[in-house]
């Protein structure tokens, strides 16, 4: 009991409560008119030009709170844009824009339509309290009109969340998808100094990083529940590697399995099994546990190296890494009839599959000269290259991969174009997984 | 459904086992701390009047936070016994030059994405052999390592399968198993940190580390 006691403080003392604590009022403002056809021909068609998009800083409407969030909000949403590879970001604004309202009717749309600006973000905050009220929305410059708004609640803390919010609401006006921003990833890093790897996670920034294990020896192979509130890893800390859980919402950590694993595991998507590779007696096979660390089934038995199970959407099939063929290869798996298919025939080293939530690709690692992203369509066929890295983890919406290049977590949209870094410098960060949507 | 019942038992007993393992160390630890106590206890007062609280529970609960330290005058929640594999590991981390004290045991190397033994590394585990069978109280742990290329989960499994080779042949040369553990690093503990071939091979290896008596 002690132990739980001291567990929660130490979950609290980390921030884990806030971190994953919810935006509580969420408010469409106005009616999400249908955004106007020529800026959405302009996002969705493939090859598309990027949108010239301007983002004003959030006005101060009233209560205590500096200018500092204002900008804070914009220069997130301005973050997300430009890592979404849909947008460009113009980088100015026409001055005097606070005495400007915030509102359809109180805005000078000329001024931003000489900036060159066809999309417009604007909006204001404003403090009761410590209760933070956020009011944004998005224009089209060219038709000056209100494409989609939104009003948020929560506190200080939650800010930069309703900016991921916000930029995801940006996305779906103008596609009608949601984007992936508002989420985290999980990755491994020896920032804290030496050779020691502890979890940890980042918001879509990559600037806002929360450690996870502080235990100064090799945590590897982060995983997120389907909820994103709990990471499944695998750690050196008493011998093994063993696997182990930690809820980030109390801090509380507990060992999966006293068997010898290389990842966390996957979660399924419903969340009640995972699927984890684990050794014994120097050989890798694929099972089921429970969350609680039963065995629920035995998936595969085989001499060669079996790793890396990754769910399809659906649940119903699993694909992984097997050396069962000589070099690794991505195999197919039916979970409920054991039937074992190959899917990459091209290249000699092809590992770290991901199935991407929309269920049609999965990426993977290929070695060819260096090491490559590639994607192959889930019911097999011609692989694709997306571009140098290695251990993709697809977003939640499906349209980006994050990866790991050369110590640096990097983020491609899903047909290769639009390469970014998304952490800088530290250490080595590797095995990136990225959460589902937070709630 | 592909029920595979003789497996099945294999796989528990060896995870029973497994799991007696850890908690004879456990066990063995209890024993340390206890006499520890005691220890403190006859200095400060002459004479333990209360049991000790019972021992930590083997699925523990530490937050982040409280997980921290594991060096002397850490934490106190935790098997601190010369063998325990965890504190070996952190030693390891902390000190790469822990990898060249392996007494007269030599490291052993593999071809890329390879766990076969070639007749070099065959000599070598001869001599190995030698020094472990003349040397019976010695207790050796050999670490499967990769080089940097590949994915860090495979790789994992990949020196899974240099330290089970080396095991093995160790084992048909006549030495206790019970003298040798096996444990895999992948590629997270490289001894040359260049990205050249010369420096690959020399990652590729099982080392034989010596863990105590």
């Amino acid at each position: 009991m002690r132990t739980i006691e001291r567990a929660r403080r130490g979950g609290e003392r980390l921030g884990f409560k806030r971190v994953i604590g919810l935006i509580s009022v969420v408010v469409t403002i106005g009616l999400a008119a249908p955004a106007h056809a020529q800026i959405k021909l302009q996002i969705t068609e493939e090859g598309g030009s990027s949108l010239p998009i301007a983002v004003a800083p959030l006005q101060n409407s009233g209560g205590e709170g500096e200018q500092r969030l204002g900008e804070e909000f914009s220069t997130t949403i301005a973050r997300d844009l430009n890592l979404s590879g849909y947008f460009r970001v113009i980088d100015q604004t026409p001055g005097g824009e606070e005495r400007e309202g915030v509102s359809q009717e109180a805005v000078d749309f000329q001024r931003w339509a000489d900036l060159g600006a066809l999309a417009l973000v604007k909006g204001s905050f404003s403090f009761d309290g410590d209760a933070l009220t956020v009011e944004v929305r998005l224009f089209d410059v060219a038709q000056r009109k209100q494409l989609g708004g939104k009003r948020y609640r929560g506190d200080r803390r939650d800010l930069r969340r309703m900016a991921h919010r916000f930029a995801d609401q940006i996305m779906f006006f103008l596609t009608g998808e949601l984007g992936p921003f508002d989420s985290r990833i999980a990755f491994v890093s020896t920032r804290g100094g030496g050779r020691a790897k502890e979890i940890y996670f980042t918001d879509l920034t990559g600037t806002q990083v929360t450690a996870v294990t502080k235990d100064r020896t090799l945590s590897l192979g982060p995983n997120w529940n389907p909820t994103a509130d709990m990471i499944t890893y695998c750690s050196y800390k008493r011998g093994g590697p063993y696997p182990y859980i930690i809820d980030l919402r109390t801090g509380e950590q507990r060992r999966l399995s006293f068997v010898v694993a290389y990842s966390g595991g996957r979660w399924s998507p419903d969340g009640s099994l995972i699927a984890i590779s684990l050794e014994q007696d120097g050989n890798s096979d694929l099972f089921l546990l429970s969350p609680d660390g039963r065995v629920i089934r035995r998936l595969t038995e085989h001499v060669g190296i079996d790793v890396s199970p990754t769910w399809s959407p659906d649940g119903r099939q699993i694909a992984f890494c097997s050396s069962r063929s000589g070099g690794p290869q991505i195999y197919l798996m039916n979970v409920n009839s054991g039937t074992v298919r190959r899917l990459t025939f091209r290249g000699d080293y092809n590992t770290s599959p991901a199935w991407s939530p929309k269920g049609d690709l999965i990426a993977y690692t290929s070695r060819a000269g260096g090491f490559r992203i590639m994607t192959i369509p889930a019911n097999g066929g011609d692989p694709q290259e997306i571009t140098s890295g290695e251990d993709p983890t697809w977003s939640p919406d499906g349209r980006y991969v994050v990866f790991t290049y050369r110590g640096r977590l990097r983020i491609a949209r899903k047909d290769g174009r639009s390469v970014k870094q998304l952490t800088a410098g530290g250490g080595d960060d590797t095995s990136p997984a990225w959460s589902a949507r937070l709630e | 459904m592909i029920l595979v019942p003789r497996g099945q038992r294999a796989w528990n007993s060896q995870a029973s086992k497994k799991k007696r393992r850890e908690t004879m160390r456990s066990a063995r630890a209890w024993c340390w701390w206890v006499a520890g106590v005691f220890l403190i206890a006859l200095t400060v007062s002459g004479c333990p009047k209360k049991a000790p609280p019972p021992p930590p529970p083997e699925n523990e609960l530490g937050g982040p936070g409280s997980s921290g330290g594991l060096g002397p005058g850490g934490l106190g929640d935790r098997d601190l016994a010369p063998s325990d594999p965890g504190r070996r590991t952190q030693s390891r981390v902390e000190n790469p030059q822990s990898d060249v004290s392996s007494g007269p045991l030599r490291d052993i190397q593999f071809d890329y994405d390879s766990f076969d033994l070639s007749a070099e590394a065959r000599d070598i585990l001869q001599t190995n052999a030698d020094w472990l069978k003349s040397n019976p109280e010695a207790k050796v742990e050999i670490e499967g390592h990769c080089d940097e290329r590949g994915t860090v989960e495979y790789n994992l499994a990949l020196g899974a399968k240099r330290a089970k080779a080396a095991r093995d042949y160790l084992v048909t040369l006549g030495v206790p198993a019970n003298q040798i553990s096996t444990i895999s690093y992948g590629e997270e503990l490289p001894v040359c940190k260049e990205s050249n071939e010369s420096c690959w091979q020399q990652n590729r290896r099982d080392h034989f580390q010596l863990v105590g008596r």
